[in-house]
């Protein structure tokens, strides 16, 4: 028996979710160690193996795949815990990290300060030189001025550098000459030069990428490095694999040399298991997947069987955080979940969130000093959750205290209690359905096409009327819908993508220049995946990409690739043909006359992990279903016949059993509410799909 | 504060659920016009804001909109309506009329009127400042101009440009005959339609699933909302009258005084209104810097908003609280035809916005702001010339590497970034390497200017500096920027910023300045250098934080000599001379003797 085990360290807790050829076999939890990160990954392991019936030796001695993931780099970047960087750019230019790309959320608001760039000025250093944008030098590398810096960086004890000349992209010559002039005189010392990390267009996405890449690397290699030793010295042997934003795995080697990659690598996992589950139960593959935990909601996409991915990922807000300036899987966060807070603003408008109680104080429910009505209260009055059933019996909730302060925002809008608690929900939902929206309608994608895979632990409380809003009809939640993440490392493949910016028009296509460079990423894709057979891997799969624009445009638009070259015009055409039915697709208009610039090519290797096949949920009901008891709750005025709702523990329920709304089904981490116009089935594999009534 | 009031008949959660929708539609429609375009003024520096009116044409919703382009929106919807009783379904129309509602010619409205269930229930708006409308000369701001003649602008008073979802073939060719790089207008058209298309689209889904008559009541009860907010946010002022004077700088040889201005605001917290008089103002001028009407009216209140609780939503129900007065044949009033509204948009119009949010600092402590930077220097001109890389092809562009700085306001420095007041900071950025791909400029280099944010409890933000030049063929750049005589006032104390500048410079190391008005040909070896204004102080520079001090020093922005002359600071240094903290009794101990000394 070989077990597969994948780990999330998360700011609070650590998830280690161990599967073998049949599938998930256990979930561990632990408090995440912040100063000795392995003491939070150990005691998940040892609980998952516990459940198991085994010591942590005996079950890593028994695992042959080990995937980690972690929060670490975001919040060290959040908290501004990073090495201390320098940044080396092009003379005449200092300021890109600090102007960013501009824009601004309000346009009333001014009396906030500005923020600060990702490296501070006075560790930003100009660097005599420049080219051109058609690669040519306009003014040579003034390498003694280099060596003078270097000489500066070294007294201000800077642990990191990142170099980011303009037009790398188009003539690395200085950059690269940069990075041996730092290596001779600051040996040891990491840096990250941006030709080599992302070579795209645009100076800030890259500067960006660049900055926030070399600045992990002293913290995440060692992290790593220590992982990899002490794993080895708890007799785990072999691959280390560390979950990436792109939405795949990398081998912890590559990981050490581009730890940008680690950063939001978390809520990146879950799309993939929403993918995932919803190929094991052929539910067609368009799937948004939510992950609603206390504070946060994030939305992914899986379109046409993928996962989708996005060129722009911020940090923290948008405009005013910082760009990771790199694809990663595109999931969009909100300041909403089971903690957020609802209020009336000075007109009397009800708002929930996007402030959140946390886990401490927590909802009012938890007692442990909350005051503010929050998503879980109003739940709770409207009996949707068990005072003395939560998280499987673990925690007991205050339901008087939900009471009281559901009723006292109730006193202000004039409303009942119980109203005031389905509003509190239908705004939360209002909330999420934007979210949601954001990422389908936004893109010109209809929710309504898709399949909604929801986890995390308040998802099922208002996961139905949310896709009833968005006209979804079903919605597919997992048992194990607690930890979505961790589950979804289990199904991720080993990925690397690669890309080159080549400009070449449609108008006069350059076909020598293009081929050549879809040549070279076709050998980069080779050169990994010969590494990638030498470590056993055998199962691959690659897609090249073309990022274009109508000629004069300015944004590209990702179009696939039919092959890996375009050796004629016959070819040209059909990539032309599928660009314009992308862009009407998107945009509402097409220039069918117009010419394309073809801007950035992208390739992209996935590498199958050996992972067995899930098998179906083999129990049989022996005696008919029986719900434990009933339970007042409500569902607003539309529904006022529905006051009772049967409740139902999630052991109870096997594959075939069918459940009418309204219901609630209980599970030691999460309560799905069945709500009276939907249909809830167990699947064969034992994941709750509910049909959902226009 | 009391018990919030009781939302009146419409369901309190359908009016959030609802309003969201709006915004979210309007953020689809800017998202579409954003990624489609083709000018760099439009996809890259987002000139351009989209937003739903209602059919009887009030404004309803704008999101993230620009104010200066959104407010005033209900002029053009209903002069659509006014002037076309064939309206229907699969129409719309291209309204750039300053004399009609429009701001200023260069900014192509798109108004889609949407029908459903037969009946014009809303008009999807996109509006976007082009890079070239067929002027005289290669500028959309034409500041020169004596007259619409002399302008020499196409304008469209709401010109029928769709039907039945098709265009109107005779306005597009008019249009590729005229306007400069017809490729380039044409894409940016496109895009707009595209946007304002995707309006109609989401808006039709909306009725249908909420049925006609729950959105007409929605409709008065966000109006109803959104009053009720700005009353109780009027009620919080002081009542009284505030007067604040501005001044244009002089354009030599169009303006030679420059351009006086007045804005008087009496606040009513008792009745809710805030009146803003702008009569007491010159008539038209001969040039190109008469405000429209809209702009007359959104600067004013883009000033007023900028110091009210920023939540409040804008539109047509916040607007019944505040009354702009306005007289015919003024410089900032209602435009006698054909005087040049060319370039209303910006020059005039952020004097009046910084006048506006400066006269509330009049208030006392803790209200207003500051002013921010009014210019649009070289680094925001209009570029033109061929582009010998592409067979000499012809191009024009309006640039955006200008930074311009931000206001401080009672509780923060300025925003990097504001470009101009009514620019807001929504604005995006050039990206240099994008810029030099697209058109064959180089640019030098580009710059954050230490100690030129206004010095001031809270400090303006740095004005930036920025060189570029042609590459291998000459290039025309025009471009009308302010402040070169009068910079952005600081205020309760606050020092103002610094002025703008613009030169030219040339291969032998020589310069020459340009005032008020750029319309050059640069050679090949020349480069033209823009500096913006730093934002405007307020409260004491004495008074400002120490620590806040010694970082702006630590990181630049300002000078140990500045930190010690103006903010009265000693600073302490390590053994390698770098500043690492304040000598704080010392600090104190200076403060005191420039106070005293009247130095401030």
């Amino acid at each position: 028996m070989t077990y597969r085990i994948a780990i999330d360290t998360g700011g609070t807790f650590t998830d280690a979710v161990v599967a073998d050829a049949s599938g998930i076999l256990a979930i561990g939890k632990a408090l995440t160690d912040p100063e000795r990160n392995f003491v939070g990954v150990q005691n998940a392991i040892a609980d998952a193996a516990g459940q198991l019936g085994y010591a942590m030796r005996e079950l890593l001695a028994q695992t042959d795949v080990f995937i980690y993931g972690t929060t670490r780099a975001t919040n060290a970047i959040v908290t501004q815990r990073t090495a201390r960087t320098a940044m080396l750019l092009t003379e005449g230019f200092p300021d890109i990290l600090v102007y960013r790309q501009g824009g601004k959320l309000n346009p009333h608001q001014l009396n906030v300060d500005f923020p600060q760039p990702y490296i501070p000025r006075r560790l930003t250093f100009e660097v005599p030189e420049r080219i051109g944008a058609e690669g040519d030098i306009i003014k040579p590398l003034d390498e003694a001025r280099v060596v003078d810096i270097l000489a500066q960086l070294r007294a201000a004890q800077v642990q990191a550098i990142a170099v980011c000349l303009l037009w790398s992209i188009a003539n690395p010559a200085h950059e690269r000459r940069v990075g041996e002039l730092i290596a001779t005189h600051l040996p040891g010392l990491p840096y990250t030069l941006s030709h080599e990390l992302n070579p795209i267009l645009r100076e800030y996405p890259r500067a960006s990428s660049t900055a926030i890449d070399a600045s992990l690397k002293p913290l995440m290699q060692e992290q790593l490095r220590l992982l990899e030793q002490n794993l080895a010295q708890s007799g785990y042997s072999g691959d280390i694999l560390v979950s990436a934003s792109v939405g795949g795995v990398m081998h912890v080697e590559d990981m050490i040399e581009r730890p940008i990659y680690i950063v939001k690598s978390g809520p990146a996992m879950a799309p993939i298991a929403g993918l995932s589950y919803a190929a094991l139960e052929a539910q067609g593959d368009n799937v948004v997947v939510v992950d609603t935990g206390g504070t946060t909601f994030d939305v992914g996409l899986v379109r046409d069987g993928r996962v989708t991915h996005t060129s722009e990922t911020w940090l923290g807000e948008i405009y005013t955080g910082h760009l990771l300036g790199m694809a990663s899987v595109d999931v969009r966060s909100i300041g909403a979940g089971g903690g957020s807070i609802a209020w009336l603003d000075a007109g009397g408008l009800l708002r929930v969130g996007p402030q959140s109680a946390g886990a401490r104080p927590g909802p009012a429910c938890y007692g442990l000093g909350g005051g503010a009505p929050t998503m879980t209260d109003a739940a709770l009055v409207l009996g949707y959750l068990n005072p003395q059933h939560f998280l499987g019996g673990k925690m007991t909730l205050d339901a008087p205290a939900a009471q009281r302060v559901v009723a006292a925002l109730a006193a202000q809008i004039g409303k009942s209690a119980e109203d005031t608690a389905l509003a509190i929900i239908t705004v939360a939902n209002e909330n999420m359905i934007k979210a949601i929206q954001e990422i389908t309608v936004k893109e010109g994608l209809n929710p309504a096409d898709s399949l909604l895979v929801a986890g995390g632990g308040a998802a099922g409380l208002n996961i139905v009327p949310i896709a009833r809003s968005l006209g979804m009809r079903h919605v597919l939640i997992p048992r194990t819908a607690g930890a979505l993440s961790a589950c979804g490392a289990h199904f991720s493949d080993i990925l690397r993508e690669f890309n080159a910016s080549s400009f070449a028009s449609t108008a006069n296509f350059d076909y020598a220049t293009v081929n050549a460079t879809l040549a070279t990423l076709q050998a980069q894709l080779d050169a990994f995946a010969t590494t990638l057979r030498r470590r056993g891997l055998r199962d691959f799969q690659q897609s090249m990409s073309v990022e274009a624009r109508y000629a004069g445009q300015i944004w590209e638009l990702q179009v696939a690739l039919r092959a890996t070259s375009l050796p004629d015009a016959a070819a040209l055409q059909e990539l032309i043909d599928d660009f314009h039915a992308e862009h009407e697709r998107v945009f509402a208009v097409r220039d069918p006359d117009n010419s394309l610039e073809c801007i950035n090519w992208r390739a992209r290797l996935s590498a199958q992990l050996p992972r067995g096949v899930q098998a179906p949920d083999s129990r049989q009901r022996s005696h008919p279903l029986q719900p434990r008891y009933l339970r007042d709750s409500h569902f607003g005025s539309l529904h006022a016949e529905h006051t009772r709702a049967a409740v139902y523990y999630g052991e109870d329920l096997m594959p075939g059993d069918c459940l009418t709304g309204p219901a609630i089904i209980e599970e030691p981490t999460t309560t799905i509410v069945v709500y009276p116009y939907c249909l809830a089935t167990v699947t064969p594999y034992g994941h709750y799909l509910l049909e959902v009534q226009a | 504060m009391s018990a919030a009031p009781i939302l009146e008949t419409f369901d309190p959660v359908l009016l959030a659920v609802l309003s969201n929708r709006m915004d979210a539609i309007v953020r689809e429609m800017t998202n579409t016009l954003l990624r489609a375009a083709r000018s760099a003024v439009i996809a890259m520096s987002r000139d351009f804001s989209c937003c739903l009116v209602t059919g009887e044409g009030d404004l309803l919703a704008t999101a993230e909109a620009a104010p200066v382009h959104v407010f005033g929106a209900h002029l053009q919807a209903r002069s659509m309506v006014d002037l076309h009783p064939d309206l229907s379904e699969g129409d719309a129309f291209l309204h750039n009329d300053p004399y009609l509602g429009n701001t200023h010619p260069a900014d192509h409205t798109i108004l889609v009127p949407v029908f459903c269930a037969g009946m014009h229930l809303f008009t999807a708006v996109a509006k976007a400042h082009q890079a070239d409308i067929g002027n005289s000369i290669p500028t959309t701001y034409h500041a020169s101009a004596k007259d619409i003649y002399e302008e020499g602008a196409l304008i469209f008073p709401c010109v029928r440009v769709q039907r039945d979802f098709r265009n109107v073939e005779d306005i597009m060719r008019m249009c590729r005959k005229r306007i400069r790089v017809p490729d380039q207008w044409y894409g940016d058209y496109l895009a707009a339609i595209g946007a304002a298309r995707i309006g109609e689209r989401r808006l039709k889904a909306l009725v249908e699933q909420y049925g006609v008559e729950t959105l007409r009541a929605f409709i008065h009860a966000w109006f109803d909302y959104s009053e009720r907010r700005i009353v109780q946010e009027i009620r919080r002022l002081p009542p009284g009258r505030l007067e604040n004077h501005a001044r244009h700088d002089p354009i030599p040889g169009v303006i030679p005084d420059g351009i006086p201005l007045k804005v008087v605001l009496e606040i009513d917290p008792a009745s809710a209104y805030i009146d803003i008089d702008l009569r007491d103002n010159p008539d038209c001028l001969p040039c190109g810097l008469n405000e429209s009407e809209a702009c007359a009216i959104n600067n004013v209140m883009t000033g007023v908003f900028n110091c009210l609780e920023p939540d409040i939503p804008h539109n047509a129900g916040t607007f019944r609280r505040i009354r702009v007065h306005l007289r015919e044949n003024c410089v900032v009033g209602i435009p006698r035809f054909p005087h040049s509204c060319s370039v209303a948009t910006t020059n005039v119009g952020d004097r009046l916005v910084n006048a506006t949010q400066a006269a509330f600092a009049g208030i006392g402590e803790g209200w207003g702001l500051a002013e921010g930077n009014p210019s649009l220097t070289s680094g925001c001109a209009v570029v033109s010339g061929e582009d010998a890389r592409h067979g000499n092809r012809a191009f024009i562009n309006q640039m955006f590497l200008m930074g311009g700085g931000g206001p401080a306001s009672p509780v923060s420095d300025g925003w990097i970034n504001l470009l101009i007041p009514v620019g807001a900071g929504l604005l995006y950025r050039d990206s240099v390497e994008l810029d030099e791909q697209k058109y064959p400029v180089l640019v030098k280099s580009l710059r954050l200017m230490p100690d030129s944010g206004g010095p001031g409890r809270h400090r303006g933000a740095p004005g930036t500096e920025v060189v570029y030049g042609p590459r291998a063929r000459p290039i025309r750049v025009v471009s009308a920027p302010d402040a070169w005589q009068t910079p952005p006032r600081g205020v309760r104390g606050g020092h103002d910023g610094t002025c703008s500048q613009d030169h030219i410079l040339r291969p032998d190391g020589g310069e020459t300045k340009v005032e008020g008005f750029i319309n050059v040909e640069l050679q090949p070896g020349e480069f033209i250098r823009g500096r913006d204004c730093g934002g405007g102080g307020y409260g004491s520079p004495l008074e400002r934080d120490l620590q806040r001090v010694l970082h702006d020093v630590q990181e630049r922005w300002v000078s140990a000599g500045q930190a010690e002359s103006v903010y009265g600071v000693v600073l302490t240094r390590d053994a390698r001379g770098e500043v690492n903290g304040v000598d704080v009794p010392a600090s104190e101990a200076r403060r005191s003797a420039l106070t005293q000394g009247g130095a401030h």
